[in-house]
């Protein structure tokens, strides 16, 4: 007999990514759909100063590493850098894994052209954003002040901020910014971040809402956000 | 299988793929951060198969490689036609991994055609049928309330899974804009049912549960079937035709051993068909002899026709300001729809709205696994951090859920020039979506724009398009079940017009798909048809071997 309703369940398990993959091009089925045959990678990220890019240059790697620590900084929980998010950007591009990007992925041959064009993006952007760095303050990106790489980065996240002829770099942040939000939020660091309930897995019931009283939840306050709001870049 | 074992009846059980071992085969509580390619798996794991594809969630890095689902029997679409099938071949198929909505049809579903004159009436009512719905709710366990809805019959219910914060908020807004916003009816055991566990929370039903606390065959039907000594069970084994005899009566089903690709025939004095729709009507088209020019017992030419399907499509998402900041809820650890909107249009007047018939709505949301509404929020730094954080309880989405009806356009046949890998000729599909689901389609998306205002929500959009044919995995039609054997396939027992002994226990069968999923019935009719074909048996309609 058949069963059915996974989908339904798919979407549900996701649905967060399932309702933005509408309008953004950060996910396709592909994400949620491949078996491999390697045994489970050592958690624990290698040091940075040892970690050998498999993909990326040395220089281009401390590049992808601070641009993830700026996306995901360390605040009052761990950032980017303590997930080791440089490291698996490194290995997701190298493998051609697309994290990032709209393609209809059908077949394997999908999959290695996604991957391939990825693994183009990220050079081209790194290039890019040094170029950009050259003609705006005659320095490498990463030669720039904390400053300067924030008024380079905030011109390609902020719509108030974008400029002309910036649209490839802009591409380039929306490419790296999601390979390090997937890398961040898939580590026990970046699940803990957000109080992931599914890191305990035995509940002896599901307890539902807590304001069962106030069924529109308008009585909620927001708690204050005052924690760790020192250092934004808005 | 289970009911015709304990009947005493020799069963042999012929299937498609490996056993399945949830030891081995499901994931076993590992986390997204224990996998190498954090659940994207190997992009070239597939590479050279003749179907690439992947299943679903289901079959995900978390299934470590292992060979459950079908990627070595290709298909075909016909021009125009875009059609996905997802297949799991190992033992139990599909239902080891469904999503466990188990709502009743009734007569509102079996009488459509009385209602709107559209198509026709299904050669059963509700109250021939409400006591197997029981029958299979007490065997499966169903978690639900009572609540008297004109479109959804109630049934025999296990406590329900409790609502959750987004809950209460989206039932307020559906209840200002005059639509219902239930518990939905959930195969999941909220207790302990029939020896089987009550239902832990880990959160990963749609990976196969490791424990049993849901209904699969893995669980249930199988090891039940087994303890009576009088199952035979093949594994590997890809059915390509049933086999007559000199009367054109099944004497059996020839199978290709996946392994030796050898051909091997098993005889029995029964045949039954389960190999879920669609496969099941490849089997007979294929099953062509002297007798059968055009596959088994099809002499109403109906075979393959009226492929039926759920459109499925996200027609709304965004967020609930009210629960930014407030710290993360176990909203998705029961893995399920936890409430839906059972349908509610054309219920009082059948042509109340531009389309009929009716869909329903499942949501989902809440703090999950993956902030993957992160692409909404805008910048980066500590405050997009900090944003991703705050967003994580409010985001929900919909689904919908729309009957096709159906249509000559609509059908399975054989592809006339190719073959898979085994030699065996191709499925082809011919589908595209009708005018009436459509506008179900587009009705759903304005109700999610009132939804969202009525509960003070912020809409962040919809999908542009539905998702691609067969996407809900709920294909009905090509093997109805009628009384006319000039129109139909089989009779009310699903045992077929043209060939007695050769019975069908899928959803192909089911002249048409109504807004509800056909898993909890497909079991309910299963039970009936068996308990049919003993009668026969005690009749001596059928001998025993």
């Amino acid at each position: 007999m058949g069963g059915q309703g996974v989908e339904r369940r798919e979407i549900l398990r996701y649905i967060g990514i399932a309702a933005v993959a509408a309008s953004f091009p950060g996910f396709s089925k592909w994400v949620f759909a491949c078996p491999m045959d390697h045994p489970p990678s050592p958690a624990a990220p290698a040091p940075a100063n040892s970690y050998q890019p498999l993909f990326f240059s040395a220089q281009q790697f401390r590049m992808v590493e601070h641009f993830a620590e700026m996306i995901i900084p360390e605040d009052d929980t761990p950032g980017a850098r303590q997930a080791g998010v440089a490291e698996f950007i490194d290995f997701m591009v190298a493998n051609r894994v697309p994290v990032s990007g709209s393609r209809d992925i059908r077949s394997t041959a999908d999959a290695i052209a996604a991957g391939s064009e990825l693994q183009t993006r990220f050079l081209a952007g790194l290039d890019w954003m040094n170029a950009r760095s050259q003609s705006e303050f005659q320095k490498a990106f990463l030669d720039c002040t904390p400053d300067q790489q924030n008024s380079l980065v905030e011109e390609l996240a902020y719509k108030t901020k974008f400029t002309p002829t910036t649209e490839s770099g802009r591409a380039f942040f929306q490419l790296i910014r999601d390979y390090t939000v997937v890398g961040y939020y898939t580590t026990k660091i970046g699940l803990q971040s957000l109080g992931y309930p599914g890191l305990r897995q035995v509940w002896p019931k599901m307890p539902g809402c807590p304001h069962p009283d106030d069924p529109e939840h308008l009585k909620l306050r927001e708690p204050s956000s005052s924690d760790s709001a020192t250092q934004t870049h808005s | 299988m289970k009911i015709l074992c304990e009947a005493g009846l020799q069963v042999c059980a012929v299937n498609s793929g490996p056993r399945i071992d949830p030891d081995v085969d499901y994931r076993g509580h590992r986390q997204v951060y224990d996998l190498k390619y954090r659940g994207y798996g190997d992009p070239v794991r597939l590479k050279g198969k003749a179907h690439q594809e992947p299943y679903s969630v289901e079959e995900s890095e978390y299934s470590e490689g292992r060979d459950l689902f079908e990627h070595d029997v290709a298909y075909s679409n016909a021009p125009g036609t875009d059609w996905y099938w997802k297949r799991c071949k190992a033992t139990g198929g599909k239902a080891n991994f469904w999503g466990r909505s188990s709502a009743r049809f009734g007569d509102i579903d079996f009488k459509a055609a009385d209602l709107d004159g559209f198509g026709e009436n299904w050669p059963v009512d509700y109250a021939e049928i409400a006591p197997w719905f029981s029958k299979a709710e007490r065997y499966m366990g169903v978690a639900s309330t009572i609540q008297n809805r004109p479109s959804n019959p109630d049934g025999e219910y296990l406590p329900p899974i409790p609502l959750r914060c987004i809950d209460y908020i989206i039932q307020k807004g559906s209840e200002k804009i005059g639509v219902p916003y239930l518990p939905d009816r959930c195969a999941q055991l909220t207790v302990a049912h029939n020896e089987h566990p009550a239902c832990h929370y880990c959160g990963n039903c749609s990976r196969g549960c490791d424990v049993g606390s849901f209904f699969s065959p893995t669980w249930f039907t199988i090891p039940e079937a087994e303890a009576t000594k009088n199952l035979t069970l093949l594994t590997n084994a890809l059915v390509r035709s049933v086999l007559v005899d000199v009367n054109g009566r099944a004497r059996g089903v020839a199978y290709v051993d996946r392994k030796s690709k050898r051909e091997v025939e098993v005889y029995g004095k029964v045949v039954v068909l389960a190999a879920s729709c669609v496969e099941t009507a490849h089997i007979m088209l294929n099953s062509k002899s002297r007798h059968w020019p055009t596959g088994i017992a099809n002499s109403s030419g109906e075979l393959g026709k009226n492929l039926c399907e759920h459109l499925y499509g996200n027609p709304g998402y965004g967020y609930l300001p009210q629960l930014l900041g407030q710290p993360a809820t176990p909203d998705n650890i029961a893995d399920s729809t936890v409430a839906w909107m059972p349908r509610w249009q054309n219920v009082k007047n059948p042509h109340e709205e531009k389309f009929i018939r009716g869909y329903s709505v499942y949501m989902g949301g809440g703090c999950g696994d993956f902030p993957g509404y992160y692409g909404q929020l805008e910048g980066f730094g500590s405050k997009f951090k900090r944003d991703i954080k705050r967003y994580y309880p409010t985001t929900i989405g919909a689904l919908i859920q729309a009957p096709t009806l159906p249509s000559p356009n609509n059908y399975v046949d054989i592809d006339p020039e190719k073959k898979d890998i085994f030699g065996i000729p191709q499925l082809r599909f011919h589908f595209q979506w009708g005018q009436n689901e459509l506008l179900m389609w587009e009705h759903s998306k304005q109700v999610m724009i009132d939804l969202f205002k009525a509960m003070g929500g912020e809409l962040w959009g919809a999908g542009e398009e539905p998702d691609r044919p067969g996407t809900s995995l709920h294909e009905t039609g090509v093997c109805r079940f009628g009384n006319d054997p000039k129109r139909y396939v089989t009779n009310k027992w699903a045992q077929t017009h043209d060939v007695p002994n050769l019975y069908i226990c899928d959803a192909s069968i089911f002249p048409n798909c109504t807004d509800k999923t056909t898993t909890m019935p497909i079991v309910a009719f299963t039970m009936r048809t068996c308990d049919h074909m003993l009668d026969n048996f005690k009749k001596s309609v059928h001998v025993r071997a």
